[in-house]
């Protein structure tokens, strides 16, 4: 450590002093270091294309790690292939080796790449190129998206190898107009499909669909196309992607990227209240890492969960390393933020002109921002495949890198941060996806006619074609005649269909401070009520905003600049009716049922929270338009016996502190955003006049995830029951069943006695 | 079956007895009778029978090899009028069409074939199917009209193959919006029946674009229908807005009556042979036949257009007198004269150009007008370059800058307006600089 500086030689020297600082150890409740990893090799493979095996030469490519080689290897035996490699371990070879291989060898081939996002493909055709161009093959690739210019549209379809895309432009642009796409598609031998741990939940289910259109036209031009997929590590990547593109694949998994040394250690943030079990907040103490790494010259990710953290944390950072580093080395990093600026940060980060980046999950994908040297997540991203993916964009391949996972008071953080073991035993997440929303089905069925008359005899998805057929019929869009059924209606069907949910109904955000009005960013609809209802505070960038006029109808924010000492949140009031109950089972005095329920949710009011000291200082009403939505759900009820043992409002306390738990640790058994899935409890349901604590999914007609959670009742009760239990609070705490203002004095209590009785025999 | 629209209904959050969602756009079919899908299909499926009601109007069944669809076949003489021209002035003016593709020689009339689809939907997506397909030509002393229908999806494998057998028969294709949506079109359905991608190489002609250049700023719409109405002399009664078709084709589907297709079969007509009208009016514009075979254009904005177009297609003559009959207007837009003006520029024509801007600004009066500041720089640009005359070249700058000042001063100015007034601002600031230059060195030298 250089006495005048206080600055360290290295990462390592400085990971020595942090552990000689008491004040920070104390929070430390885990330090593990993962050894660093040496590299498995193997051969570059004896059948290479010469101009091939020059080209990485040139690239200063030798050998190839074993997955690579043996990702390699299945592609050629003619298998389906999903590789899974962690973050930065030469993936994009797994696919590129075959891929290029083939084109080399017969020319007339050609391959469609799929990533999720824009600025993914552009990254991977800028590798593309590089290599085509050292080969001097004259194999072309672009990207094809809604950036492309219409003048080179007509020669990439006739003439590229390998067209890069993204689902949405191959769902809405490609399919419906395959006719003009002729040529690839007679000659498609691969697909790729990068990132498939990203199509999950309601998006992965449109996306499956999207392939099936995609095998389907394929197979109208007598094409039979082989894919790889590449996949970050999760629990079932070879179950998911054979859901995803409905074939058996072969799995390659024998990473051989070698890894520098990495430690990871679990900051818990200290008590400040021990009575009321409240600590304190992990946006400090997130900030106070931070600005340590950054001080000491560290290049480092910030993660938090939320858009508004994002800001919050940007702006404290910026404030802080004011007197060392210039602002502007030190960004944000969001959905919501413009394509122009995002690709400026990425830019810096690479060349490290930007030495700090605080980002939603935004970044845990594989955009290409070199390997950075320290990440600090604010809070545990909510699954242990994220918490990697965030977690492996520190780590140079020689070096060593540190990752703090700073945890808030939430339950799940608190479980995660007093169960290391968990974390680090447990596999990562599954992925699911369920193709056969009926809603999601029939849509694609309406894309799939559009693009070819379907034939009696035809599948597509589990419901029987038929039905679907004469359900669209008598909608009056399809026509039946000469055994096929026609596309019969003057719509462009894929307009009115968004793989990504509410993607097409963003609220758009409106900076109207100064005369020239600009468009800041964006919201979801989902979202929209709770961030951008009228007098919200919107930070963008660091900076505050209120809101003074949401247009409901047209979607848009207008905002003014302000500066106030505090930000607000928003309370959504929840209604639930069940439709149909498709499972039930009775263990106990626990009735647990899984169907189809409605739910009317409405924002009804906003607290204005003051920074720092986060106390309430004033609310507000918000008059917004109540949202409907048809899902798959999972409840348990517990016995009459049950309820006339406790008061109503202990009742009341005890449901409502269980809820607490459940919302933290049903993400456990799932891989999908929190605001995937909800939990309500009720003193007196309607369906049943029991207690009831109810999970829903975020989306019409359910994604499979509620049916999972239904699955694993069992475990998650005894999970919630030993959480409580294990939490040192007295009577609550926000770890556990929540705070006691919240919960009562005896909430905790009340909560676990239920369990006990009613369902902890389970 | 019902379990699934059930299922639907309570996942979108329809109540059962709603029935079928009213979502979907053409909704006067409900006042069409329900009948069983089933059955309707069975009756358009007997092939051998044709509903008497499409006699009526002139419709048989065609019979190929590959099975049969409908056609309507029309022929007219050659004298027959339709508005200012008659059909077979086609004959005379076709020769004038080969201005469009001089490489291929001098299109003979029968060369040229009329294309127009009927489409159940917009765009060139995969399941807009033309039900109906167009087509006109001429064949010896008359003008023939052939119009294919569908009586299902089915059948359209037959029809595509007879098209393309007719295809080779041609070398031209004349549309209107043929080049984007007819002919990509046609080239889908092949391709959707495997017929084969590349059927046919047109030598294409799609008069929207000319019409375009031409009418832009005269007519209110560039649609074919406007344009035969405005410049053609063709009325059209009790015509079916081919905007229409899609529901009247969908409806004949649904309950197998042909009656209101015959609307549609009529406007079909009407377009291929506005077309074929179009044609003879292009053909002779590009021999130069203004006055003799057709009416000169009366505003001066088309005189320009006119001009310019026929400059554009290699024409020399014809432009130049229109260009006149333009600048003599009383009535021109300083807009047309600035467009003349700006040709003139580039073909270095000064002396009309510095008349035109001049007229221009005359012609736009006191009024802060757009145009008037953009002749005003014209001119000062001119005469500080070419005639080095500056202190001319600085009352106009001046006077472009005030009337650029005075635009301004209406409401916000725009970021444009800015830019623009600084821009001006620099231009005179520069000249009254080389003024002063001129003058001290005037000084000096004396």
């Amino acid at each position: 450590m250089n006495k005048w500086t206080g600055r360290a030689s290295s990462l390592e020297e400085w990971l020595e002093f942090l552990k000689s600082n008491e004040g920070l150890m104390e929070n430390v409740t885990h330090w593990r270091t993962l050894p660093s990893r040496d590299p498995v090799y193997a051969p570059l493979p004896a059948d290479l294309h010469p101009a091939w095996r020059e080209a990485l030469h040139k690239r200063g490519i030798e050998k190839l790690y074993a997955h690579q080689a043996s990702a390699y290897a299945a592609a050629r035996r003619g298998s389906h292939v999903v590789a899974v490699t962690p973050t930065a371990s030469g993936k994009t070879l797994c696919y590129n080796l075959p891929v290029v291989q083939s084109i080399l060898q017969n020319e007339e081939g050609r391959a469609l790449y799929l990533f999720p996002t824009k600025a993914l493909a552009q990254d991977q055709v800028a590798e593309l190129q590089v290599l085509a161009d050292l080969m001097e093959s004259g194999i072309k690739t672009h990207t094809y998206d809604g950036d492309t210019p219409p003048t080179v549209r007509t020669a990439i379809r006739n003439a590229g190898h390998i067209v890069v895309t993204n689902p949405d432009m191959l769902h809405s642009a490609i399919l419906p107009h395959h006719t003009k796409w002729v040529k690839l598609f007679e000659n498609i031998k691969f697909i790729v499909i990068d990132e498939v741990h990203a199509y999950r939940g309601i998006f992965g289910s449109h996306v499956a669909n999207v392939i099936r259109r995609l095998k389907r036209i394929c197979r109208f031009y007598g094409s039979n196309p082989q894919f790889i997929c590449a996949s970050a590590t999760i629990d079932n990547p070879k179950e998911h992607a054979e859901r995803l593109i409905g074939e058996q694949v072969e799995l390659v998994d024998n990473n051989g990227a070698p890894m520098g040394e990495k430690h990871f250690i679990m900051y818990n943030p200290p008590v400040v209240n021990k009575q009321l079990g409240i600590r304190r907040s992990s946006v400090l103490e997130t900030q106070k890492l931070a600005a340590m790494l950054l001080k000491q010259g560290v290049q480092t990710i910030v993660f938090a969960r939320s858009r508004v953290r994002v800001e919050l944390l940007l702006t404290y950072l910026q404030e802080l390393i004011r007197d060392k580093l210039d602002a502007k080395t030190i960004r944000g990093y969001r959905g919501g933020y413009l394509p122009k600026l995002r690709r400026e940060i990425e830019k810096g980060l690479r060349t490290g002109e930007i030495r700090g980046v605080v980002s939603t999950n935004a970044l845990e994908l594989g955009i290409d921002i070199g390997q950075l040297q320290a990440c600090v997540l604010n809070g545990y991203p909510g699954t242990i495949a994220s918490t990697w993916q965030q977690s492996g964009r520190a780590g140079r391949r020689q070096e060593s890198s540190v990752t703090f996972l700073v945890a808030s008071s939430n339950p799940l953080d608190q479980y995660m941060i007093q169960n290391p073991d968990f974390f680090f035993g447990h596999p990562p997440e599954r992925a699911l996806i369920h193709p056969d929303n009926l809603l999601v089905l029939i849509d694609h069925v309406k894309c799939a006619a559009y693009e070819l008359p379907f034939r009696e005899g035809e599948e597509f998805g589990s419901e029987p074609l038929a039905d679907m057929m004469e359900f669209l019929v008598e909608e009056k869009v399809l026509t039946h005649a000469g055994g096929r059924w026609y596309w019969m209606e003057q719509s462009f069907p894929a307009h009115g269909i968004s793989l990504r949910s509410a993607a097409q109904e963003n609220f758009i955000i409106i900076d109207i401070t100064t005369s020239e009005h600009r468009v800041l960013g964006e919201v979801d609809r989902f979202s929209a009520p709770t961030l951008i209802h009228e007098e919200a505070i919107y930070i963008h960038e660091g900076v505050q905003f209120q809101v003074e006029k949401l247009d409901y109808p047209e979607k848009k924010a207008y905002v003014r600049e302000v500066d106030v000492d505090y930000y607000t949140d928003a309370n959504l009031a929840v209604e639930l009716k069940v439709l149909h109950v498709d499972k039930e089972q009775e263990t106990g005095e626990l009735l647990r049922q899984y169907g189809e329920l409605t739910v009317n949710a409405k924002a009804t009011i906003f607290k204005k929270i003051r920074l720092r000291t986060h106390e309430n200082i004033g609310s507000g009403p918000i008059h917004l338009p109540e949202e409907e939505l048809h899902t798959s759900g999972y409840w348990f009820s517990f016995s009459e016996e049950a309820a006339s043992r406790k008061s109503k409002n202990e009742m009341q306390y005890a449901l409502l502190g269980i809820a607490n738990v459940l919302v933290h640790i049903a993400p456990l058994y799932l891989m999908c955003d929190p605001f995937d899935i909800r939990v309500v409890p009720q003193v007196k349901a309607v369906h049943s006049q029991r207690p009831t604590i109810y999970f829903y999914d975020r989306y019409p007609g359910g994604i499979g995830l509620s049916e999972r959670l239904y699955e694993v009742h069992d475990q998650l009760i005894r999970h919630a029951q030993s959480m409580i239990t294990a939490c040192g609070c007295l009577s609550g705490c926000p770890a556990c069943v929540g705070p006691i203002e919240e919960v009562g004095l005896l909430g905790k209590e009340q909560a676990l006695q239920l369990l006990r009785e009613a369902g902890g025999s389970a | 079956m019902s379990g699934l629209r059930d299922r639907m209904n309570r996942l979108r959050g329809v109540s059962a007895e709603a029935g079928p969602s009213a979502s979907d756009s053409h909704t006067e079919e409900t006042t069409v009778p329900q009948q069983p899908d089933d059955k309707i299909i069975e009756e358009a499926a007997d092939e051998e029978t044709l509903h008497p009601g499409f006699e009526a109007f002139g419709v048989r069944i065609c019979r190929t090899e590959w099975g049969p669809y409908l056609v309507r076949r029309l022929e007219y003489p050659l004298n027959h009028r339709h508005g200012t021209h008659a059909l077979g002035e086609l004959v005379e003016a076709a020769p004038g069409l080969a201005a469009f593709h001089e490489e291929a020689g001098c299109p003979s009339p029968q060369s040229i074939l009329y294309l127009d689809l009927e489409t159940t939907g917009l765009g060139v997506g995969t399941g807009n199917v033309p039900f109906m397909i167009g087509i006109g030509y001429m064949n010896g002393e008359s003008f023939v009209i052939e119009q294919s229908l569908i009586r299902h999806p089915a059948e359209e494998y037959a029809m595509m193959m007879d098209l393309k057998r007719k295809l080779r028969n041609f070398s031209y294709l004349a549309t209107y919006n043929g080049k984007t949506f007819d002919w990509p079109l046609v080239l889908n359905r092949m391709i959707m029946n495997a017929i084969g991608s590349s059927p046919w190489t047109p030598l294409h002609l799609d008069f929207l674009h000319p019409s375009r250049s031409i009418w832009r700023n005269t007519l209110t719409s560039c649609k074919l229908s406007h344009i035969e109405e405005e410049r053609l002399g063709i009325e059209r009664e009790d015509d079916v807005p081919g905007s229409l078709a899609p529901q009247l084709y969908f409806q004949f589907l649904a309950d197998g009556n042909p009656e209101p297709l015959e609307g549609v079969f009529r406007h079909n007509e009407i377009d291929l042979m506005s077309l074929a009208c179009l044609s003879i009016r292009f053909g002779f514009l590009l021999q130069e036949r203004i006055f003799e075979r057709i009416p000169f254009p009366e505003e001066a904005e088309e005189l320009v257009r006119t001009g310019l177009w026929l400059g554009r297609m290699g024409r020399s003559g014809l432009p130049e007198e229109l260009f006149r009959l333009a600048t003599l207007s009383v009535t021109a837009a300083p807009s047309s004269l600035l467009k003349l003006a700006a040709a003139d520029k580039k073909a270095g024509n000064w002396d009309r150009a510095v008349l035109l801007w001049q007229k221009a600004i005359v012609q736009a009066g006191e009024q802060c007008h757009e145009d008037a500041s953009e002749a005003c720089v014209e001119l000062a640009m001119y005469y500080e370059h070419r005639t080095k005359q500056l202190d001319l070249a600085l009352t106009f700058a001046q006077q472009a800058l005030e009337r650029c000042q005075l635009a301004g001063m209406e409401g916000k100015p725009s970021a444009k307006q800015i830019a623009e007034l600084e821009a001006l601002q620099n231009r005179s600031a520069r000249i009254r600089r080389k003024l002063d230059q001129e003058r001290s060195r005037k000084k000096d030298e004396a």
